[in-house]
């Protein structure tokens, strides 16, 4: 066991040392920041051109309205040198007696010139028909949806506005008569020891969304991290011979156990320090209620087993090859293990009780991400569920540490090529 | 008391055997030189002592306890292969690797100390493996093998690419362990060496012992075929003699290996050419060495036939 330990701790200091892992905790962070400040900027500043288009105006009513309310807009897009939307600037087309075709022609020519964004045709029976006519929109950009969308709007409520108007209607009263009533999510209610009700939990954004994301991702990097980190050392160990050196002092599973137990303890470094920052940030935003002990508690389990699992087989198939070129291509299937709970878990968020969600939290490479997810999230799987999918993951932990451990063995003295499938499984069997 | 007891050995990976019956006993306290050309079952017969792969057949007892693991921690090995973490400092290193023979820190500090001081390796003790010189991560290695303070140091081919300095260096340290008390096996290629330094040699070729015994008994049993002689006209005066067995040419003086009786040979060359020197000799390791490792003509067919 001392053994063990002492690989566990040079494993572990290594580790920590290396310089990938003091910027990757930072780094990562710092750049989800950036990547959601990004997209933040990027939605606000990234349309802020003049969108110029005409109006063919067949009521003869409704350009006046679609003017003033593209100056609404255009207000709300903010002053010229700090815009941060786009900029609507209608004008009149008059036929002047031409064919409609022409002067949707010279239009159409006038877009492809750059000088113009597009142009709609407004028919001129269009308060009074129902569905049957519609305003068409023209454009050489069709898929620039924020003009069109806006344009509808725009259009429909002045129509509406007019029709409600010539049926004597006051606009102001339907307004009110139509008005939406909110829908707000909450948890469920419950009933204190002392009788008392509890107020139900408002379910925001954050329970929804912030929390099974922060979980899921800080899986996903343990993961990585020590299976990563397991795949190198190794490697460079079979390349440099060291292998054979430390096969004179310790066995193969002393070996093993040190290395799992140092990515293990890495892993739950990495736990500390998010949950460190996590737990601030949740002050911080006064949300201390986020912070429940029993999630981290089973998040941790299903850590170290995560850990254990995904370690044991990085490190038997690293042991296998001789370079690291060799080991791309034998990692691709245990990669691919990884990703898949990692994209399958976006799923599971989506709906955590729903039969798929249930049946990849049994299957224990998904486990730690799907079940997880699943507590994490309410309703939450009953205990049941938990306690067995905790086993069955327990238990192919212990098997692929053993298989993982017997390849290993055999793996860590192997020069050259690297096996074959069946010919890894013979090693587990011999 | 002996410090390795191999008994009928044998180890075969696939269909080809490597180690093919062998038994051994290494005597504490000696140092014990092990020869045979490459791919011959040296390496194979070390990893089995150090209990990294197991034998098929046969027991091997190692200082007395029958499971190797359980001496594990009073031997120190250096493995042909070497390796070093590159980028680890050298006293971490060697920290390392003591402790991972059960040694506690503070026993080993003053052990490393010494030996980088010994070795001139001390203004080294912070730096990174990647920055020293090959020479120098080789004695690295040897200290890894040495900080515990093995009963038996097993050392795979310990000179090999070392400079004469840094080989002396060494050569010193495995005599004064040896003086310390340990046991010493080491494998070599260099046959000087191990005529030098050995007080016993082990042969293995094609995975069968084929020497065993001390020099002495080595040499006596090879017999006194070998004939040292240096005669007027060099190689050429030693044309059409039937019993001239091979002719180990020094440019100056040829050693030859006879076939019939010297004194009979020395007559005949007489009458030849001016003979210089004339000695009857004992052959050397490297002799032996090549007598028995040099393929047959059964060997040559056979290769001939693969191809």
């Amino acid at each position: 066991m001392n053994r063990v330990l002492t690989v566990a701790a040079s494993e572990f200091l290594t580790l920590v040392r290396t310089k990938a892992f003091i910027i990757g905790i930072f780094l990562m962070p710092v750049l989800m920041g950036v990547f959601i400040f990004f997209m933040n900027y990027a939605e606000r500043h990234a349309d802020t051109e003049d969108r110029r288009f005409a109006v063919i105006d067949g009521t003869g009513v409704l350009f006046e309205p679609v003017a003033r309310a593209a100056e609404a807009f255009n207000r709300q897009s903010g002053p010229d040198d700090a815009r941060t939307g786009p900029r609507f600037l209608p004008e009149p087309v008059d036929l002047a007696g031409r064919a409609l075709d022409d002067v949707k022609v010279d239009l159409s020519e006038r877009i492809r010139k750059k000088a113009l964004f597009a142009f709609v045709e407004i028919p001129a029976t269009i308060i009074d028909s129902g569905r049957d006519v519609s305003v068409r929109y023209y454009a050489e950009n069709t898929s620039y949806e924020r003009l069109p969308d806006w344009l509808r709007t725009a259009l429909n409520d002045e129509i509406a506005r007019r029709r409600f108007d010539r049926a004597g209607v006051d606009q102001a009263l339907v307004a009110t008569l139509t008005a939406r009533a909110p829908l707000t999510t909450f948890g469920l209610m419950h009933r204190t020891a002392e009788g008392k009700v509890t107020e139900a939990k408002e379910v925001d954004e954050l329970t929804r969304f912030a929390l099974p994301m922060f979980f899921l991702v800080l899986m996903f990097m343990a993961v990585m991290t020590s299976a990563q980190h397991l795949l190198n050392a190794i490697i460079e160990e079979k390349m440099s011979k060291i292998s054979e050196v430390l096969l004179g002092s310790v066995t193969p599973f002393q070996l093993l156990g040190g290395k799992l137990l140092g990515v293990v303890g890495v892993s739950l470094l990495l736990a500390l320090v998010y949950f460190a920052g996590g737990v601030y940030a949740v002050v911080a935003v006064g949300r201390v209620d986020l912070v429940d002990p029993a999630l981290i508690a089973w998040f941790l389990a299903f850590l170290i087993c995560a850990a254990l699992m995904f370690g044991s087989i990085f490190l038997a198939l690293g042991s296998a090859c001789s370079d690291l070129k060799d080991a791309q291509s034998m990692l691709q299937p245990a990669m691919i293990l990884v990703l898949l709970a990692y994209f399958a878990s976006f799923m599971v968020m989506r709906a955590p009780d729903s039969a798929l969600s249930v049946g990849l939290s049994f299957f224990p490479t998904m486990t730690p991400f799907a079940m997880m997810l699943r507590i994490v999230m309410p309703p939450g799987p009953p205990l049941w569920q938990v306690l067995v999918a905790m086993a069955l993951l327990l238990g192919t932990t212990v098997a692929v540490i053993w298989a993982g451990g017997r390849i290993f063995r055999i793996g860590l003295l192997m020069q050259g090529k690297p096996p074959t499938l069946p010919e890894l499984m013979k090693w587990i069997r011999l | 008391m002996t410090a390795i007891a191999i008994r009928s050995v044998s180890k075969a990976f696939g269909g080809h055997v490597a180690v093919n019956d062998v038994s051994l006993d290494v005597p504490a306290g000696s140092i014990y030189g092990f020869i045979g050309p490459n791919g011959s079952g040296k390496t194979t017969t070390i990893r089995m002592i150090m209990n990294i792969i197991l034998p098929d057949t046969g027991t091997i007892s190692v200082l007395g306890r029958a499971s190797t693991s359980a001496a594990r921690d009073d031997v120190g090995y250096l493995p042909e292969e070497r390796g070093l973490y590159k980028k680890m400092q050298v006293r971490r290193l060697l920290r390392y690797y003591g402790r991972l023979k059960g040694r506690s820190l503070a026993s080993l500090d003053p052990v490393i100390t010494e030996w980088l001081e010994r070795l001139q390796l001390a203004d080294w003790a912070e730096k990174r493996i990647d920055q020293l010189s090959k020479g120098m991560a080789q004695k690295v290695q040897f200290i890894s093998a040495v900080v515990s303070k093995p009963q038996l140091l097993i050392l795979d081919e310990p000179f090999s690419g070392l400079d004469p300095v840094n080989t002396e260096a060494l050569r010193d340290a495995v005599l004064e362990l040896r003086r310390q008390g340990a046991t010493i096996v080491f494998s070599t290629h260099d046959m000087g060496t191990a005529e030098r330094l050995c007080d016993r040699i082990f042969m293995i070729y094609k995975g069968q012992k084929v020497l065993d015994g001390s020099l002495d008994e080595i040499q006596a049993r090879y017999g006194h075929d070998t004939v040292r002689v240096r005669a007027q006209g060099g190689r050429a005066a030693l044309a059409d003699f039937p019993e001239i067995e091979s002719i180990n040419d020094h440019g100056n003086s040829q050693d030859i290996r006879l076939k019939g009786d010297p004194q009979a040979f020395l007559q005949r060359l007489v009458l030849k050419a001016p003979v210089q020197h004339f000695e009857i000799a004992k052959p050397s390791l490297h002799d032996i060495f090549v007598r028995i490792a040099r393929p047959t003509p059964e060997d040559l067919r056979q290769a001939g036939e693969a191809r």
